[in-house]
This record gives C-alpha cells, structure tokens and sequence, in this order.
C-alpha cells in the first residue's frame, strides 16, 4: 500500500470552471516518489534523448479541395495542451524518466499558462505494469492500456506515461473551456495503445457539450497521395485555406475520431496536417478554424498558443542538469557514466550510440 | 565549489549560489592526496556556462517581449534545483602560491586533483598569517571584506618606492595622509610636497583640536615662512635650480659660477649684489641677458631673501624631525609652476646635501601629482639615485600615465584605487609586481576608498580593502559653488 506523503499538491488545477474534477494528478506525485524510492542508493547513467511524440497513422487514400478561409476576429479562447518526456538517466534496473505537461490558453490577447510537473519516474521491468495501470486508473476510472496491448515495452513507458498526463490534460481542458478551441498536439487517430478511441470520444464528447471545437495539428505526417506527403501538395492559391482529404480508410482497430485537412494557414510555405472532430458539422469546422485565424498568431501557418505549449513544456538541458541534481541530491542516486561503445570501438568513426 | 579548469596560472572554478565569492577573495584549493594547496584569487566572476540556458531564458519572454505569466505545479520542488544550477558561477581565479610542508611558494607548476581536491574560501587574516604579513610596526590600512583589518608593516615602506593610483575623489590623498602619519608615528621623516595644500592641517583633528601629530608637522610656504638666504645655499643647489628649473644654458652657468665664486671670496652673497655684479660682469651680452633674466626669476619668486632672520633652514626642520619623527609639508598651493620647481629643486638638493652628510638617516617623500613639479631627468634620480641617498618616495597621482613606465617597474607598492578607464588601467598594469588582469578586473570594480593594495606590503597577495577613516582635519575636499546652497 502506498503510504501518504507529505509533500502538499497544489489543491486545485488553476484554470476558469470550477465544479468539474480538477485536483492536480496526486497519484503521478505519489508514484513519482515511490518508484524513486525503489532506485534508492542504485548506479544511474546519464543519457540525454530526445523527446518522442505519438502520432501513428497509415493507409492513405485522398482527394485535395481547398477550401478559403478568412479570419474571424470574433472573441474566442484558444487552448492548448503538450506533454514531453525524456529520459534522464538509467539505473541498474530501469530508467529513471521525467514528465511535464502544458496547458496555454490565450484570452483577451494575453497567454496564459499552467505547467505541471516535472514529474520524474523511476520505471523498471517489475513495476512498469503497475506504475502505467495505477495511473490509467486513478485519472480515467478504466485501464485500457495492458489489458488491450500486453504489457508495454521499458523503453516505451516514458512515451506512454506522457500519453497519459497528455490525455489527462485534454480532459481537463474539454471540461472547463466554453465556446472555445481546444488544440491537440497530433492527430485524433484513436485505438491504439496511447489513445483507446472510449478515451478520445469521452474527450471529444466534453468539448462538443462545451460548444467547443477540438483541432489537432500534426507536425510531421506520413500520410502521402500518389507518392507525395499530403502537406507537399500545395496550390497555388492565396493563404489561408483547407485542402479537405476523403476517402482515408484506417487499419482496425485504428479508428479516425476527426476528419483531416490540410492546413495552410499563413504566408509561410508551411502547412500541416489537421485533425477536427467528425462530429462538429462542417460549416462549424471552417468557423473554428477561421476564429483561429482572428485569435491567434500563426507564424509559419502553426498556431502560437500550441507552440507555447510545447515550448513550455520541454526539458531545456539545464533543467535535465537539473532533474540529475535532484534524484542524486534527495534519493541518493550515483551518476555513472558508462562507456560508449561506439566511441570506444570506433574512436572518430562512432558517432555514439543515439545517433547509431 | 568545483576546481574545472587550469591554464597556466589561472584556474577556473565552478561554484554555486549558497557559496559566496566576489572578485579580489582568495580560496584554498587542497589537495590532501598531494599534501599540496594553491593559494587562488578571484579575479573574475561569471555565468557558468550551463547548457540549455538560453532556450530556458528565451521561453520566459515568448509574450512581446513580456513575461508570460502562468502557474508552475511542481510537486517534487525541481524548480529550486534549476536555478540552482542556472546561477551557477565560474570564478576565474589566479593562482597566488602553493602551499607545501607548511611553507609558500609562488609555484603553480603542479596541478590539484580535479575530483578529489576541496575548496573553500581563506579568510584575509589566515591569509596574513600564512603570508607573514606582520611585523613591528604594523599600520592599519583599513578592512577588508570579510571586516578583518588589513595591516601592513612599516619596514615595508622603507626603502620601497610606492605609488597610490587612482581616479580623483576615490581616497588616493587620504591614503597618503593615513601612511604618512602613521610613519611619523614610527618617529620617521617625512617630507611631503603639497600642490593642494591638503597636509598642512594634519596637526589637528576634524573638529579643529590639536591632534598628537601636532607638533611633528612642520608646514613650509615657499615666499612666506620658508624662504632662503642665498649665504645658504651650496653652489650645485642653486645651479641646479637655474639650471633645471630655469633653464639656464651650459655657457651662461659657467659664468653663473664664476660670478658666484667671486661674491663668495668677497664673502658678499647677496640678491642686490648679485644683480649688481651680474650687471657689470664682463662677458658676452647674450649670457648676461640670459643670467639676468634667471636672477630677475629668482627675485620674484620671493623665495629668496637677504635678511638671515626671515630664512628657514630646512636642515634644521629635518634634523628637528630626524629624533622624535615629523613631517615637512611643503605647501606648493598658490606657487606659479616656476617657483614650484625652484622650490622643488632647492629642497630636493638640500635633501640630498643632508643625507650625504648623514645629518639625515632617511626621508620618507610623498609627492602628489610629482609631474607638476619635477622635472623629466629627477624621475630616474628619484627611484635610482636617491633611493640610494635614503629618499623613499610615494607618488600619488590620478594621471597614472604622467608617470613613466620605467618608474612602474620599479615600483614595490601599489596602492590602487578605482578606474574605469582602460588607458590609465593598462599603465598601471606595466607595473612588474603585478598582473595586467588583476589590476584590470578587480580596480574597474572598487567603490571610492576601496583600494587595492599590491606588491611587498602584502607580500605580493593582492588584497582589497576599506581604507580606514582618520581623524585629521585633511583640508582635500574639493571647493563646490552649489554647497550650502539651499
């Protein structure tokens, strides 16, 4: 059983809408301390990566339409979550792990944001199961997770806890904001182990009571037509507008909670994928996209308010220096720094073993 | 703190906020493996270069330049420990000695162990202990930062050439004062040439009393109470103020010779006869114009009298200071700059006379702002020559560049107050007992009458101090039109 630590949580996830289940995600505190407990004393090597964000899709099949847009400057507020993770050392047992998410939302033309965490996690063979399901449990009421995809791969956990504060946070997010819009980091792929697609329509369910419109972006897609990326494909017609894409037929259990775009929404040669809810009526999708375009900045076409969520919530290397002090200073960790083999067997020729 | 770098005599040390070390602090760097340490002096505190740091700086300002204003939820406290390490410093430090079986050695040869070598800061008076920075005849220059008082040795001026450097309105004058008194307190003789008129009142304390120094202060006005009666005077003394101070012509102080011989055998040495045989001697018009016009110079310097009574003997004011210690100001304030270096070159030459006589044992000379006074070729008779006579000079300027190079090198103490120009911190840095990077990182940065003391006073350990408060009506504040004004 776990036992009840002393470290007060903030008490209320600061955020407008009071009434709904807001507390800050005690549980991710409690086993952050308790599986650093179990690393008590043990070797941890440093290892610098970077981050990894989910976001898998495949079988594409599309037809290109653009659709013009014109900004509508109609007060709206625009949030937006990110979550990253990284890990930070390993011990002779597992990996020692640390996760933060970011909630920014711009209203009357200011941001504002909350950032929790770091949350740092030892993660071993022994308890991944139960630090991911514990988690699952306390913050969705339901495991989908091990019961539907075995038990999770050690190296996979940093991604997978991060899914779940990520979810967590949307959650909170749908539940609070009104008439607004909810950007996502990625797209609105459910079914797979990070995004049980009860999960994602739960999510989605909230914002549309909300009245609110959920918009995903995805950096990077693989989703290509006749050979090329869908957001190389672009007209020649004045920014911004949609290129709506039909006919994309996902593999089971993969399902697609959103339809998807392609946006190209500022003078920039940019344009990224975009995910938006299915059950939002058409005429509904343009409108958010276009309060978008009169509420947010969107330097390079990708809008600002995600960008600062992301940026918030990315470990700077002095804040991994940082993490580093901590576990060695309060758990009593030893840094080891174990050889490169690369750099050992290959002198100038290795390149080390996370560019391998 | 964490030793991480070492470059020929410097070494860079990391350090963290709970540990507090400012630029001119010393720290110990053991080796208890080597039974060695280095003797370190900050000289220069910076950011340690942390990686991440300016991403971490640039996402604080993403809002138009403006703090985004947010709420960090940060359960485990991680926020601490990131500026912990964000305000982590690298102190360049410049090795002093090493410490080795007990004993000092300006080595810095072998290198402390990176990993297993401590470091801590070193008090200023372990420092001095370690340093040997005592004696018999300690004065206290004032305190230093860790509120210890800095105190030198007497001895450690005698024989030494100093120089008190800095820019105006920093303390240099009051520094001079508190040496100079505290050697007449040591019952030495002290020769001070005053352009300003600063030293006159030392006798007395700032509320107008007498003061113990009262009687050991003989003030000097040149043409009032200090004049000279040309009997008085030694041949070489007076050529050398026509000469060097009026700059006679080799042809026409031949003549000067002659002509002195000449009242000398007639025993008639007078101002009055000596125009009246200028006049009339025969030689060639142009030498005596040139001697005439120097005789006239003299004259109307009003240092110069025929009446016995009102002439002073500076050999009788050194000799009265000579037994229980005092200090001859010569008061140079309201003298035209020819009868400044008459003055400066009469008393120079009577100095000189005096200690090659032995009358003198030897003279402790302050001169401020020497340039002024003292003409080109007295700068090397100065620290070379008389040195040797027993004349120890301290030069105080704020023109550190009126003093030549030669006279920095040789200097043994250096008393440096703040500049911030790079020009006169680059003359000041010629100085051998020094280091051009001490004396720029660490002079740029001291407030008024914070001195940085350098060379044999401090056996050549760099020290910072507040120079201490006197008790002397110092008379060197500067006149002001607005003071009192409302």
């Amino acid at each position: 059983m776990i036992e009840q630590y002393t470290i007060a949580a903030t008490p209320k996830y600061n955020f407008p809408q009071p009434g709904v289940d807001t507390t800050l995600p005690q549980r991710f505190l409690e086993l952050s301390l308790y599986s650093l407990r179990q690393a008590d004393g043990q070797y941890f090597q440093l290892n610098q990566q970077d981050t990894q964000q989910a976001g898998i899709l495949e079988t594409p099949t599309i037809m290109l339409q653009p659709l013009p847009l014109k900004p509508k400057f109609e007060e709206t507020i625009v949030a937006a979550v990110d979550t990253s993770t990284m890990k930070i050392g390993e011990t002779s047992k597992g990996i020692v792990i640390a996760v933060r998410g970011a909630n920014v939302w711009k209203q009357n033309r200011n941001f504002r944001y909350t950032r929790l965490g770091p949350f740092i996690f030892h993660i071993t063979e022994e308890n991944k199961r139960e630090v991911y399901n514990t988690l699952e449990k306390a913050y969705f009421n339901i495991s989908y997770g091990c019961s539907h995809q075995g038990s999770p791969n050690l190296l996979q956990m940093p991604t997978r806890i991060a899914n779940l504060l990520e979810k967590w946070l949307q959650k909170m997010l749908s539940k609070t904001i009104s008439n607004g819009l909810i950007l996502f980091d990625g797209s609105l792929t459910s079914g797979t182990a990070d995004a049980p697609v009860q999960r994602i329509k739960e999510i989605l369910g909230n914002a549309r009571k909300k009245n609110d419109a959920v918009l995903a972006f995805s950096k990077a897609t693989s989703l290509r037509t006749n050979g090329y990326l869908i957001t190389d494909l672009l007209p020649h017609c004045e920014p911004p507008y949609l290129l709506e894409t039909t006919g994309l037929k996902p593999k089971p259990p993969t399902v697609l909670l959103g339809d998807v775009y392609v946006a190209r929404l500022g003078k920039a040669n940019y344009a990224f994928r975009l995910d938006i809810d299915k059950e939002i009526p058409f005429q509904h999708r343009i409108e958010a996209v276009q309060k978008l375009l009169g509420n947010d900045l969107l330097l390079q076409s990708y809008p600002e308010t995600l960008r600062l969520a992301h940026i918030l919530c990315t470990f700077t290397a002095n804040e991994v220096l940082a993490m580093q002090h901590f576990i060695t200073c309060k758990y009593k960790l030893r840094i080891i720094q174990r050889p490169d083999m690369h750099r050992l067997l290959f002198g100038p020729f290795g390149k080390g073993e996370s560019l391998s | 703190m964490k030793l991480y770098k070492k470059e020929g005599n410097i070494v860079q040390i990391l350090s963290f906020p709970n540990e507090t070390v400012e630029k001119g602090d010393y720290l110990l760097v053991e080796d208890a493996d080597a039974r060695k340490a280095l003797i370190v002096q900050a000289i220069d505190v910076q950011f340690a270069s942390i990686p991440g740091i300016l991403e971490e700086l640039l996402r604080t300002l993403p809002d138009g330049g403006e703090l985004i204003q947010g709420e960090d939820i940060d359960p485990l406290e991680i926020a601490p420990h990131i500026t912990y390490i964000q305000d982590a410093s690298l102190l360049v430090c410049k090795i002093r000695a090493t410490i080795e079986n007990e004993g000092l050695s300006p080595s810095s040869s072998w290198l402390p162990s990176r990993s297993q070598s401590t470091i801590r800061k070193l008090s200023i008076p372990t420092l001095l202990k370690l340093a040997r920075v005592d004696g018999k005849l300690p004065i206290v220059l004032g305190y230093t930062k860790d509120s210890s008082l800095l105190t030198i040795d007497a001895s450690s001026l005698d024989g030494r050439l100093n120089i008190i450097t800095g820019k105006k309105e920093t303390g240099k004058s009051h520094l001079s004062k508190l040496l100079m008194v505290n050697l007449v307190g040591y019952k030495a003789t002290v020769v001070v040439f005053d352009l300003n008129g600063e030293y006159l009142s030392l006798g007395m304390t700032s509320d107008g009393k007498r003061n113990a120094y009262y009687d050991k202060i003989q003030a000097l006005t040149p043409s009032q109470n200090f004049k000279v009666a040309l009997k008085q005077l030694d041949l070489h003394v007076l050529l050398g103020i026509l000469i060097h101070a009026l700059h006679l012509p080799g042809t026409s102080a031949r003549e000067f010779r002659r002509i002195w011989k000449s009242l000398k055998e007639k025993d008639n040495l007078t101002l009055q006869e000596l125009g009246e045989t200028i006049r009339n001697w025969n030689c060639n018009q142009h030498v005596r114009d040139a001697l005439f016009s120097r005789y006239h110079a003299l004259v109307n310097s009003g240092f110069f009298t025929d009446n016995a009574a009102e002439s002073t003997l500076l050999e009788e004011c050194l000799l009265k200071a000579k037994d229980q210690g005092g200090a001859v100001v010569v008061n140079l304030r309201n003298t035209s700059a020819i009868d400044r270096q008459i003055v400066v070159e009469y008393v120079l030459g009577k100095l000189v006379e005096s200690l090659t006589s032995w009358k003198v044992k030897a003279v402790f000379l302050f001169a401020e702002e020497a340039h002024m006074y003292l003409r080109e070729t007295y700068w090397d008779d100065i620290v070379t020559r008389m040195r040797h006579f027993g004349i120890f000079t301290t030069f105080i300027t704020n023109q550190p560049d009126t003093i030549r190079e030669n006279i920095y090198r040789q200097a043994d103490n250096i008393f440096l107050f703040n500049f911030t120009n790079e020009h006169d911190l680059d003359v000041v840095s010629r100085a051998a007992r020094v280091d051009a990077e001490t004396v720029k990182s660490i002079a740029r940065d001291l407030p008024p009458h914070y001195c940085l003391a350098l060379g044999k006073v401090v056996r050549d350990f760099p020290m910072v101090t507040k120079v201490k408060a006197l008790d002397l009506k110092t008379m060197g504040e500067t006149r002001l039109f607005f003071r009192n004004m409302n």
